[in-house]
């Protein structure tokens, strides 16, 4: 069996979901979230039987039908299958699935909830539409579309004026990176002929100086979409903003999947990235992860505490991309996925427990009353800080492993650098939300979050404990590195062991940056670390002023150049141009009318008229 | 001699009497019965033309080459009994608002057709003659048969005189063509046109033909009469005239200048790009103050005739293929059929209530009835030209078949360029239909309208026909284009 349907199902199943939620039950709440489970659940289930059937690389990895054709322009709709497509359609559909089905509880008291799962399978249909895409315009289209669900989901409570507002920057912000984006499709495009990946790849490796001169400008451009979806330096702004959407958004869109867009391109694409574009990437990559990492330290609303960490995560995977690493890149995305989304969802059942309350400093002592949560979340905190054997230990220690082989030192070390100021700042969270005393009467009174809730919860801490290990370096390393050498569960899981320097300096961080968290956060009722480090504490409290950066500079002159545009269309356009002539039609039109005076006489001689006048014009020469 | 050539028309005839006479016999109450048996013995006419065994589909002549049957004819005999079949629709629904003789007014749709029907025969001036006076004189009686209503009689005197003139102006023009040439049959005549080119006597001959059916099509400058007639006649009749005698008109115009005489028409390039230009553009300019409903129809139709004039002008650019130019017409004015039908039932069913044709009877439609609401739309949307309506694709072969011959006359690009401008400012009227319907302010009445079967047959049939020739123009271009093979030369 082949199964060489399944795809195009798997595709279009959340899109069909969506489809009959807008035009249908939009009355039927239970109904459409059903639905919304059912497209995506079903989805994971036919990924695993395609895969079970196929294996990661099926024999009939493209397939395509042609969409439209202008002339020498051909524009295919088509599917590519591969163990780097089929990986992030587990994900997706695995860990999406599941973020799905906790949605339902968290959503439930919520009365748009048909509303959210129509919006929740559109994004799923755009982001399974990014991974199979087998051509950039397919790609892009999918790119918009996941652009286009992500406001609808980040503004779902748009009668909240900063959710509208965080809506707006998120879009704004991403179609900024997406025009350089479309440039760089563009400029492949002219320069290739095609926008098929497979082509793109044969043509790149038949004449790997077939991008010429342009090579860097079009790789960078290409990265620019990077940017904005993966939120990196100096776009990286709208994503703290996005966690006002509904927090199993936060968990899916801004965890697991849609950032992860920007990674997985670039592996996608990584055959058109030369070195100098590679150099670049891997700069903004470790720069962003240490900018974010260093905000997220003085960080009080725990969705916040995590977007700057994902921040930061991403930032890891760019680099190691640009690091010529993509297997250790997309190993690192998957398991972020599983235990970044378990944080998420373990940060939503908090602020469910707590009736949305988001602020750390009034949690504490959520260990008794939440038991569940509780232990989800260390996990989550541990193999996100890369506490061994956890799934992020192996993760980061493969991306700190390839910095060192690159010989890229200073990368390397700020990739050290940030591993311990991710095991603070996670665990300062920790400290301070989950242990000590109850610091406010919500956090007293809080309660353990239903099953359905705590369920999804339990499966992605799993996966986060043995994700380092169950053979998904051997996937990726299929795609990327086919004469590696595949390892057995054993072996994998004693792998760092021989790359002992970032083992042991990547634990070293992890334990400098947990004692320092327990001396500082162990017990204390308020931040001792504003009054230690002053200045630097309230800029990483206030992001550096990026914002605020932005507003002065690029914001204020757009608004001056907006308000130019405007009187030209207002005035000159509208009020002279336009006026002028709809004016002018408006009263010939008028003027005309009087001839029609209704009198028969007067009628009678204008058709003489008429006829004198045309005998005149045609015989009268 | 074939007479059995004409056993369509003859029917028609004895369909028409028939009518009269069952007028006579049947009680008052069960008279709109007989609307509904004339559209069921035309449908059975229509079935057997396209089955083949009606007399229009067997080609040939008639009466010394007076009368030909031939693919053109053929396409417009359909064109009409469709058309006669539709409008008998709209009048059944108007009905009761005729306070005598309906009998008679349905018996009088059935003469039009006939003389309709001859017009897409003829093939001999005097033919042509005939034809149009039956047309034009039961027009005469059809605007003004609301008798208790003054508007109506106003516009039928209207009719009668400025008609009456431009008959007088044609017959005095046939009888210059046939003292200076001696033919009236239209294939003799262009066997020997070649001859005449240079006289002026001939010339002023043809161009008066011209203007009569100038006249009848409401091309500029003989438009004057259309605004007024439309608003003043009872609906069904200017549904009617708006396509029946319009589309009588252009057939006409088409035998005369391409069949008979090619040669001149050739030369007359400039006039009919000129009459075409300018009769878009004052039927659109004029229509965008207009607040009456049937008057606003009016002056679209005005424009309308302007677009079909564009495919006129393109054969004459070319007179030896018509294919394009005529197609383009023929397909046009089927779209225009269906549109014209699908608003003028909207305006019949919904004016029934109020005394007044203004446009903010249109008002809160989409509350009042839903179907009616979505057909005025639909056809408004069409008139305009957007796709996929019917109205876009015509409008888009008219005007390919100009911009073809751009290269070969400048003229032919301008004329692009008016009839563009001439879609964009009826943007502007037909949207404001829409709007009425949509988003007026002060609605007074939100009573629901009541459809009955009859209207419902009639404007999902129109609506059917609108989206059908938008999505899928074969059928009827291919038709369309084997007809127009009959204009080249």
């Amino acid at each position: 069996m082949n199964y060489a349907n399944l795809p195009w199902i798997i595709l279009f199943l959340p899109l069909a979901a969506a489809t009959v939620i807008a035009l249908f039950t939009l009355g039927n709440r239970t109904l459409s979230a059903l639905l919304s489970i059912g497209a995506i659940v079903t989805g994971f289930i036919l990924t695993v039987a395609f895969i079970a059937g196929n294996g990661f690389h099926p024999a009939v990895s493209e397939t395509s039908a042609t969409w439209l054709s202008i002339g020498t322009l051909q524009a295919d709709f088509g599917l590519k299958l591969d163990a780097l497509s089929l990986m992030m359609l587990l994900i997706v559909t695995g860990v999406g699935g599941a973020i799905h089905i906790y949605s339902f509880g968290y959503m439930h008291e919520d009365r748009s909830m048909a509303r959210f799962f129509a919006f929740l399978s559109l994004f799923t249909f755009s982001m399974l539409g990014i991974v199979l895409a087998n051509n950039f315009l397919q790609m892009f289209i999918f790119w918009e579309l996941v652009g286009v669900s992500s406001y609808l989901l980040i503004g779902f409570w748009f009668e909240k004026p900063s959710a509208g507002d965080a809506a707006k920057k998120a879009f704004i912000t991403n179609r900024l990176g997406d025009f350089g984006f479309m440039l760089g499709i563009l400029l492949v495009w002219g320069l290739l002929g095609s926008l098929n990946f497979g082509e793109l790849a044969a043509a790149m490796k038949a004449n790997p100086a077939a991008l010429g001169t342009a090579a860097t400008a079009a790789g960078l451009l290409v990265f620019c979409g990077a940017v904005g979806k993966s939120a990196q330096f100096p776009l990286h702004v709208w994503l703290a903003d996005a966690m006002e959407g509904p927090t199993p958004v936060s968990a899916l869109i801004h965890a697991a999947t849609m950032v992860a867009a920007g990674v997985y391109m670039l592996c996608r694409i990584f055959f058109l990235l030369n070195a100098d574009a590679l150099h670049v990437i891997s700069y903004v990559g470790g720069f962003t992860a240490l900018l974010a990492a260093l905000i997220a330290v003085q960080q009080n609303d725990i969705k916040r505490i995590l977007a700057y960490s994902t921040l930061s995560q991403l930032g890891y995977m760019v680099m190691s991309v640009g690091l010529s690493g993509e297997t250790p890149a997309m190993f690192h995305l998957t398991t972020h996925a599983f235990f970044k989304a378990l944080l998420f969802l373990g940060a939503g059942s908090v602020i469910h427990g707590l009736h949305e309350e988001q602020d750390i400093w009034k949690m504490g002592g959520l260990k008794k009353h939440m038991p569940i949560t509780f232990w989800t979340f260390i996990i989550g905190t541990l193999a996100l800080s890369g506490v061994p054997p956890f799934a992020g230990f192996y993760s980061k220690d493969s991306i700190l492993g390839q910095a060192l082989a690159q010989h890229d030192y200073l990368l390397f070390g700020v990739a050290v650098f940030v591993a311990g100021l991710t095991t603070f700042y996670m665990f300062r969270l920790f400290f301070v939300a989950f242990l000590g005393e109850p610091r406010t009467e919500k956090a007293k009174h809080a309660h353990e979050s239903p099953a359905v809730m705590t369920g999804p919860l339990v499966v992605l801490s799993v996966l986060a404990v043995v994700g380092g290990f169950i053979g998904i370096t051997t996937i990726y390393n299929s795609q990327f590195t086919p004469d590696a050498e595949k390892l057995t569960v054993a072996q994998q899981l004693l792998e760092p062991l021989h790359n002992i320097v970032p083992m042991l300096l990547g634990i070293g961080a992890v334990a400098v940056g947990l004692f320092a968290a327990y001396t500082l956060y162990g017990r204390t009722e308020s931040d001792p670390l504003p009054a230690k480090l002053g200045g630097l504490a309230t800029a990483m409290k206030n992001r550096f002023y990026f914002d605020e950066l932005y507003e002065a500079t690029f914001i204020r002159l757009h608004d001056g150049l907006a308000a130019v545009a405007d009187f030209i269309d207002r005035w000159l356009v509208e009020g002279l141009c336009i006026g002028f002539i709809r004016g002018g039609t408006d009263l010939s039109g008028r003027t005309l009318r009087l001839l029609q005076t209704g009198n028969l006489q007067t009628y009678a001689f204008l058709f003489t008229l008429g006829v004198a006048v045309v005998l005149y014009l045609m015989l009268g020469k | 001699m074939n007479a059995s050539l004409m056993s369509l028309e003859i029917s028609v005839l004895a369909l028409g009497l028939l009518l009269m006479l069952a007028d006579l016999f049947m009680p008052v109450e069960r008279r709109p019965f007989l609307g509904f048996a004339a559209i069921a013995a035309l449908t059975a006419l229509l079935i057997a033309s396209f089955s083949g065994y009606g007399s229009c589909s067997i080609s040939g002549t008639a009466f010394n080459g007076m009368f030909v049957n031939d693919a053109l004819s053929l396409f417009f005999k359909r064109f009409f009994i469709i058309a006669a079949i539709l409008v008998l629709f709209v009048a059944v629904q108007f009905a009761d608002r005729i306070a005598v003789g309906i009998g008679e007014y349905y018996s009088l749709i059935v003469f039009a057709l006939a003389g309709m029907l001859f017009a897409a025969s003829a093939n001999n001036f005097a033919m042509l003659f005939v034809a149009i006076e039956l047309i034009t004189v039961t027009f005469y009686v059809l605007v003004s048969f609301q008798r208790g209503r003054i508007a109506s009689l106003e516009a039928g005197v209207k009719y009668l005189i400025l008609g009456a003139l431009s008959s007088s102006f044609m017959v005095y023009g046939i009888a210059l063509i046939w003292g200076t040439t001696g033919k009236l049959n239209f294939n003799e005549l262009a066997a020997v046109a070649n001859q005449y080119t240079g006289e002026k006597i001939f010339l002023l001959g043809v161009l008066l033909v011209v203007v009569g059916l100038g006249f009848k099509i409401a091309a500029f400058p003989f438009q004057i009469w259309a605004p007024d007639v439309y608003q003043g006649a009872p609906t069904p009749t200017t549904a009617f005239l708006a396509i029946g005698s319009k589309a009588a008109g252009f057939v006409l115009l088409l035998r005369v200048l391409f069949v008979a005489l090619p040669v001149v028409a050739a030369h007359w390039v400039n006039l009919l790009i000129v009459m075409s230009a300018i009769t878009i553009l004052y039927g659109n300019l004029c229509a965008i103050p207009q607040r009456n409903l049937k008057r606003l129809m009016g002056y679209s139709s005005i424009a309308h005739a302007g677009y079909l004039l564009l495919g006129v002008a393109a054969i004459a650019g070319n007179v030896h293929d018509a294919t394009a130019g005529g197609a383009a017409i023929l397909y046009y004015l089927a779209g225009y059929l269906f549109t014209v039908i699908a608003s003028f039932t909207v305006i019949t069913l919904v004016v029934r209530k109020s005394d007044t044709e203004d446009i903010s009877v249109l008002a809160g439609l989409y509350q009042r009835s839903p179907l009616l609401a979505a057909t005025m739309t639909v056809a408004m949307v069409s008139l305009a030209g957007i796709p996929p309506l019917a109205g876009f694709f015509g409008k888009f072969l008219l005007l390919k078949s100009v911009v073809a011959l751009g290269a070969v006359n400048q003229g032919y690009y301008c004329l692009v360029f008016t009839a563009l401008a001439g879609v964009v400012i009826s943007l502007y009227y037909y949207f404001g239909v829409v709007r009425a319907i949509y988003f007026s302010k002060d609605v007074t009445d939100l009573s629901p309208i009541a459809v009955s079967g009859s209207a419902k047959i009639c404007i999902w049939l129109s609506l059917a026909g609108i989206l059908w020739l938008g999505i899928f123009p074969n059928t009827v271009l291919n038709l369309a284009a084997e007809a127009a093979k009959v204009l080249s030369s």
